[in-house]
C-alpha cells in the first residue's frame, strides 16, 4: 500500500481546513467577537501541520481504490477532530463529545444538533457550523482534486470514495476538470440562492447560513426554530433550492452544456420529482384537515417533504404533531434520499430504482425461468456488477442500521425515538421524530449513543464502505507490510 | 466557457476507439502528454480498467454508430484514432466522424487487399492518416536484413538518413577510444567517413555522449549518417554490411506476406513455413517466387529439414510471442543466422531486453510512435512541425525530426553559439535533400529539417531544445 500519497492527501486536506477556518475568522473580525482567535489558533496550527505533510512530493502517484477510501475516511476524521476545537477551546461547547458530534454532523450533512439553544452561540461559530455544511455537501477531496495537480489518472479512485452513488461516472476526461465544473456548479447554485434569500430580506448573515446549510443538504439553522419563523417567500425559496441541491450534478452539466433533452431524459432525476410530488400529495391532502389555509398547507407538506428527501433536515413546522401517515411517509423519505452525484443523503433514488427493476426482474423469472432481461437505466443495460454492488450496500446499510438502533435502544428511550434517531443520523438528515423531533435535540443521548450515532453519519456520508474498510484487519495487515515490499 | 478554454489550452481533444494493444500504447503516451482523451469500447470491463487506470472518460459502445460518437462529444473533438481489430468499422468510424466533427481522423487499415488502396481511401474520404502496422513492422524488419549485422534500423529524412543501432563486440577497434577519437580516425582516411554517434546504452543506462566518452565492448551504439556513409562506416569497424541473401519466415500471417513481397523486390530468397494448408496455397498465390512450406513451424525436424542451420536469417512471425521468442533461442542455438524477433505485447518489455534476442520489432509500438508523432506535430503546428519521430532504447530517448517553418531564437545562429539542453544532440541538418552532420559552424536555416536526440520527452517544437 502507498502510505506516503495517503499521507500526502491527508496533509493537504488538513492544509485546506486550516484554510476555510479563516473565513469563520473573518466573521468574528466584522462581529467583533474574541472567538475569531480561536479560528485562527486552530487554523494556523493545521496549515503548519498540513505543510509538513506536504513539504516533499512523493514520487509513486498511483493509488489504488483502496488507498483512495482509507484516505478518504482519514479525511474525514480529521476533519471533524480539528474542526470541532474552536468549538472546546471557546467553551461554547463545552464537551469534546459533543462538539466532535456537531462538527461530524455538520461535515456529514446531517444537521442533527445537540445545542439547545443555538441563539446563544457566537456569530464566527454559527458561521463555522454551517460553513461545515458547504464544506462537507460536495466533498473535500473533490475539492482538492480540482486544486492539487495529482499526475496519473487513478485519483479517480478519491472521487469514487468519497462521491455518493452506485457509480461514479466523469463529466470530462480529465478527473480535475471533472471536480472543476461539479463545484463551480455547486458555488453558482449557492450564490443564486443567497440572492434570492436576501432579494426576500433575510438578513446577510442568515442568509449565508442558510444558503450552506441548503446547498449542502446539512440543516443548521441560525435560529432555534428552524425556518419557521421567516416568511413564505423565504419558505418556499429554501424548498425548491433544496430539490435542486437533490438533482443529480450531471443533470446541471448537461443543461449548461449539451442538451436539456437529455438532462429531461434521465431516469434517476424524473422518479426524484415522481417521488417528492407524490409524497407532497399525499401529506398536502392529510394537512387539509388541520390547517388554517389551503396555501399553508401546501407550503407546509412541500418544505418538509423537500427537507426530508434530500436530507437537509430544515423545519418550519414540528411535524412531530402530524398525523401517523404524514409521519410515515416522512420516515420512509429518509431512506429514499436524494439522486446519486447530488449533495444529499440517503441510499438514494437510482439504487432504490435499480432495487425495484430487480425485484421486477425476479418476479418475471418465476413466469419465465429461463428467460434473460437485463437491467436498464437510462436506456442502457446496468452491470451485473453494479447490481450486485447495490444489493450488498442495502443489505450493509440495513445490518449498521439494525445494529445501531440495537445499542442506542439501550438507554431505554422509546422505540420511535431510537429508530428515527439512527435514520436521521445514518441518512444524514437530522431531525427525526419524538425526542429527537424538528423541535427537539439530540443532547437527550447519552455519550455511547452519541458515538454510535456519529458513526453512522460517518458511514452514511461515505456510503459505508470506505469508512468500514478500516475495520478490516487484512487492510491494516497491508497497510503495515508495505515497507518490506519495496 | 471558460472551462473550455482552458482544457483546450492543455491539450487535444482525442477520441480513441478500440482498447487492444495499440490502443492502450497510445492511450499511454497520449495522456502522459496531456490531452483530453476519451476511448469508446464495446467491451464494458476494458473500458472501466483503462479509466481507472489512467485520466480519461471511458465509454461503452460501437465506436461507429453516431450516438456513441455524440456521447463522447465528437463535435469538440480535435482527432479521433480509431484502432479496432476491424478494418471496416475503422474506416466507417473516421467517415462518421469526419462529416459530424469534422475532426482529423486516423485510421487502422491492414487487410492487404485494402493496402493497394490507401491513397485512395484516405482522398477520398478525407482521412488524415492510415496506419497499417502490419506493413510498417514488415518495413522495419526488412531495413534490418538489408544491414544484418544492426540491430535496429530507423530512416529519417525521407529515407536519405538512417539511424543505425549495433552492439560492440568483444574484440572491435571501437572499444576502449572516446567519441573524439574515433572522430579523428575517420577523418584522417582517405576518403573520410562522416558519421554521428548519438546514444550509447551501457548496463542498462543511456547516454548521449560527449566528445571524451570512451567506448567499451558490448556496449550498444546508436549513429546517424546517410546510406553510403554508414555502410562505410560499418565496414571500417569490422561488420559485414552484404545484406542477407536468403530468409526463413516461420508464420505466414499479414506480417510474413508484406515482408515477403518486400525481401523478393530486394531480390532475397524467401521461405515460409505455415501450417495452415489454406493460407499456403493463398500466400503461394500472392508470392509466386516465395517458397511455402505447409507444416509447424514450431517442429525442430521441419526447421532443420529447411535448413534453419544454413539460412542467413531467420525471422518467426507467429502469432504468439512465447512461441516467436522460443523460436528465436532455438535458432541462436543452432545457427549463426541474423534472428529478428516480432513480439505483440509489450508487458514484458524488460523482461525481454534481458534475454539477449538481437533485433526485437514490437509492431504496437511503431504504430503508436506514427501517430504520437502525428498529434505531437498537430498540437503545435506553428513555427515548426515534427516530422517523425523515434522512441529508442525503450522510449529513454526520443529521436525527433523537425521541420522548420520560420524564423525563430534558433535559426541562423551558428550552432556552438546556442544554448543547448544537456543530453541533447542536434544529429543532422537536412537541406534540400543533402545531410548536413552538423559541426560548431554550422546553422539552421528556415526550410531546413532538423533531427535531434535526447533524453527530455514531450519535445513539440524545434525552440524546445534551447535550455
Amino acid at each position: 500500500m502507498n502510505r506516503r500519497i495517503i499521507l500526502y492527501i491527508l496533509g493537504h486536506v488538513v492544509k485546506l481546513e486550516g484554510v476555510l477556518m479563516m473565513l469563520p475568522c473573518l466573521v468574528a473580525l466584522i462581529y467583533k467577537e474574541k472567538a475569531g482567535l480561536y479560528f485562527l489558533a486552530v487554523g494556523a496550527f493545521c496549515v503548519l501541520a498540513g505543510a509538513l505533510l506536504t513539504i516533499k512530493k512523493p514520487s509513486n502517484h498511483v493509488f489504488y481504490l483502496k488507498e483512495g477510501c482509507i484516505a478518504t475516511a482519514f479525511s474525514w476524521i480529521l476533519l471533524s477532530f480539528f474542526g470541532c476545537l474552536p468549538f472546546v477551546f471557546s467553551g461554547e461547547i463545552a464537551s469534546f463529545t459533543d462538539a466532535l458530534f456537531e462538527t461530524i454532523s455538520g461535515f456529514t450533512t446531517t444537521g442533527a444538533s445537540i445545542l439547545n439553544d443555538v441563539e446563544q452561540m457566537s456569530k464566527s461559530m454559527l458561521f463555522w457550523r454551517s460553513f461545515t455544511h458547504w464544506i462537507g455537501g460536495m466533498g473535500v477531496l473533490v475539492f482538492l482534486l480540482a486544486i492539487i495537480p495529482l499526475s496519473g489518472g487513478s485519483h479517480i479512485n478519491l472521487m469514487k470514495a468519497e462521491s455518493p452513488g452506485p457509480s461514479v461516472g466523469k463529466l470530462v476526461p480529465k478527473v480535475r476538470y471533472t471536480a472543476r465544473i461539479l463545484y463551480i456548479i455547486y458555488f453558482a447554485l449557492t450564490l443564486i440562492e443567497i440572492i434570492f434569500l436576501l432579494a426576500g430580506k433575510m438578513p446577510l448573515f442568515d442568509s449565508l447560513c442558510t444558503a450552506f446549510g441548503t446547498a449542502g443538504t446539512g440543516g443548521f439553522g441560525t435560529k432555534n426554530d428552524s425556518l419557521m419563523g421567516f416568511s413564505p417567500f423565504i419558505q418556499w425559496v429554501v424548498t425548491i433550492f433544496m430539490i435542486l441541491f437533490g438533482v443529480n450534478f450531471n443533470a446541471y452539466y448537461f443543461i449548461i452544456f449539451r442538451n436539456i433533452k437529455k438532462a429531461i431524459s434521465m431516469e434517476e432525476v424524473r422518479y426524484y420529482f415522481l417521488i417528492i410530488f407524490t409524497a407532497i400529495g399525499i401529506i398536502f391532502i392529510n394537512l387539509l384537515n388541520t390547517a388554517e389555509r389551503i396555501s399553508d398547507a401546501i407550503r407546509q407538506a412541500s418544505f418538509q417533504v423537500a427537507s426530508i428527501i434530500t436530507t437537509t433536515g430544515f423545519s418550519t413546522v414540528d411535524f412531530n404533531m402530524w398525523s401517523q401517515t404524514s409521519k410515515s411517509v416522512l420516515v420512509l423519505l429518509m431512506f429514499v434520499g436524494a439522486c446519486a452525484g447530488s449533495t444529499g443523503g440517503g441510499i438514494k433514488v437510482s439504487r432504490f430504482v435499480v432495487l425495484v427493476k430487480t425485484v421486477g426482474k425476479e418476479l418475471g423469472s418465476y413466469l419465465h425461468p429461463k428467460g434473460i432481461k437485463k437491467i436498464k437505466i437510462d436506456g442502457k443495460p446496468v452491470e451485473h456488477e453494479v447490481v450486485r454492488a447495490i444489493n450488498v450496500y442495502f443489505i450493509t446499510f440495513m445490518i449498521i442500521f439494525a445494529a445501531s438502533v440495537f445499542l442506542v435502544s439501550f438507554e431505554g428511550k422509546d422505540m420511535v425515538t431510537n429508530f428515527t434517531a439512527v435514520a436521521a443520523t445514518i441518512n444524514n438528515i437530522g431531525p427525526g421524530l419524538e425526542l429527537v423531533g424538528p423541535t427537539q435535540n439530540f443532547s437527550v443521548f447519552g455519550i455511547f449513543s452519541k458515538y454510535v450515532l456519529m458513526f453512522d453519519m460517518l458511514a452514511g456520508r461515505l456510503e459505508l464502505f470506505p469508512l468500514l474498510l478500516i475495520f478490516n484487519p487484512v487492510m491494516w495487515k497491508d497497510f503495515f507490510k508495505g515497507k518490506t515490499r519495496r | 466557457m471558460l472551462l473550455g478554454k482552458t482544457t483546450r489550452q492543455k491539450g487535444l481533444k482525442i477520441i480513441i476507439v478500440g482498447c487492444g494493444k495499440v490502443g492502450v500504447a497510445i492511450l499511454k503516451q497520449l495522456c502522459n502528454e496531456g490531452h483530453d482523451i476519451t476511448i469508446i469500447d464495446k467491451n464494458p470491463e476494458k473500458v472501466s480498467i483503462y479509466a481507472n487506470l489512467y485520466d480519461v472518460m471511458g465509454i461503452i459502445g460501437n465506436g461507429a454508430s453516431h450516438s456513441v460518437q455524440m456521447e463522447a462529444g465528437i463535435e469538440n473533438t480535435d482527432l479521433i484514432i480509431s484502432v479496432t481489430d476491424s478494418d471496416e468499422l475503422n474506416i466507417l468510424c473516421c467517415t462518421i466522424a469526419k462529416q459530424v466533427g469534422d475532426c482529423a481522423a486516423i485510421a487502422r487499415v491492414r487487410n492487404p487487399e485494402y493496402s493497394k488502396e490507401v491513397g485512395y481511401l484516405k482522398d477520398k474520404l478525407g482521412l488524415t492518416m492510415i496506419i497499417n502496422p502490419e506493413l510498417e513492422t514488415a518495413a522495419e524488419i526488412a531495413r534490418i536484413l538489408y544491414l544484418p549485422t544492426a540491430l535496429e534500423i530507423n530512416s529519417f529524412a525521407h529515407g536519405s538518413a538512417e539511424m543505425i543501432k549495433f552492439k560492440i563486440p568483444e574484440k572491435n577497434r571501437l572499444a576502449g577510444i572516446s567519441i573524439a577519437e574515433l572522430g579523428k580516425q575517420l577523418a584522417d582516411k582517405s576518403n573520410p567517413i562522416n558519421i554521428l554517434i548519438c546514444a550509447i546504452e551501457r548496463e542498462g543506462e543511456v547516454f548521449i555522449p560527449s566528445g571524451n566518452f570512451v567506448m567499451e565492448p558490448f556496449d550498444i551504439v546508436s549513429f546517424v549518417s546517410t546510406r553510403d556513409m554508414s555502410k562505410a562506416f560499418m565496414e571500417y569497424i569490422g561488420f559485414k554490411t552484404a545484406r542477407v541473401k536468403d530468409t526463413l519466415i516461420i508464420g505466414g500471417g499479414d506480417v510474413a506476406y508484406y515482408l515477403a513481397k518486400q525481401l523478393i523486390n530486394m531480390g532475397i530468397d524467401v521461405k515460409i513455413i505455415e501450417s495452415n494448408k489454406e493460407r499456403c496455397e493463398e500466400l503461394s498465390i500472392l508470392l509466386p517466387k516465395a517458397i511455402v512450406i505447409c507444416g509447424d513451424g514450431t517442429d525442430q525436424d521441419i526447421l532443420k529439414e529447411e535448413g534453419i542451420a544454413y539460412t542467413e536469417s531467420f525471422v518467426p512471425l507467429t502469432g504468439i510471442d512465447e512461441e516467436n521468442i522460443l523460436l528465436t533461442l532455438h535458432a541462436r542455438q543452432h545457427s549463426n543466422s541474423k534472428v529478428i524477433t516480432k513480439i505483440n505485447r509489450s508487458n514484458f518489455k524488460e523482461v525481454i531486453s534481458n534475454l539477449d534476442l538481437g533485433s526485437v520489432v514490437y509492431p504496437s509500438n511503431i504504430t503508436a510512435e506514427a501517430i504520437i508523432a502525428y498529434v505531437r506535430a498537430k498540437k503545435n503546428s506553428d513555427s515548426s512541425n515534427i516530422e517523425t519521430l523515434y522512441h529508442m532504447f525503450d522510449s529513454r530517448v526520443e529521436a525527433i525530426e523537425f521541420h522548420v517553418g520560420e524564423n525563430s531564437a534558433v535559426t541562423d545562429i551558428s550552432l556552438k553559439d546556442l544554448k543547448l539542453k544537456k543530453n541533447l544532440l542536434i544529429t543532422f541538418i537536412n537541406r534540400n535533400g543533402s545531410i548536413i552532420l552538423p559541426s560548431g559552424q554550422d546553422s539552421i536555416h528556415v526550410g531546413d529539417t532538423v533531427m535531434i536526440v535526447t533524453t527530455h520527452t514531450g519535445f513539440k517544437d524545434i525552440t524546445d531544445i534551447l535550455e
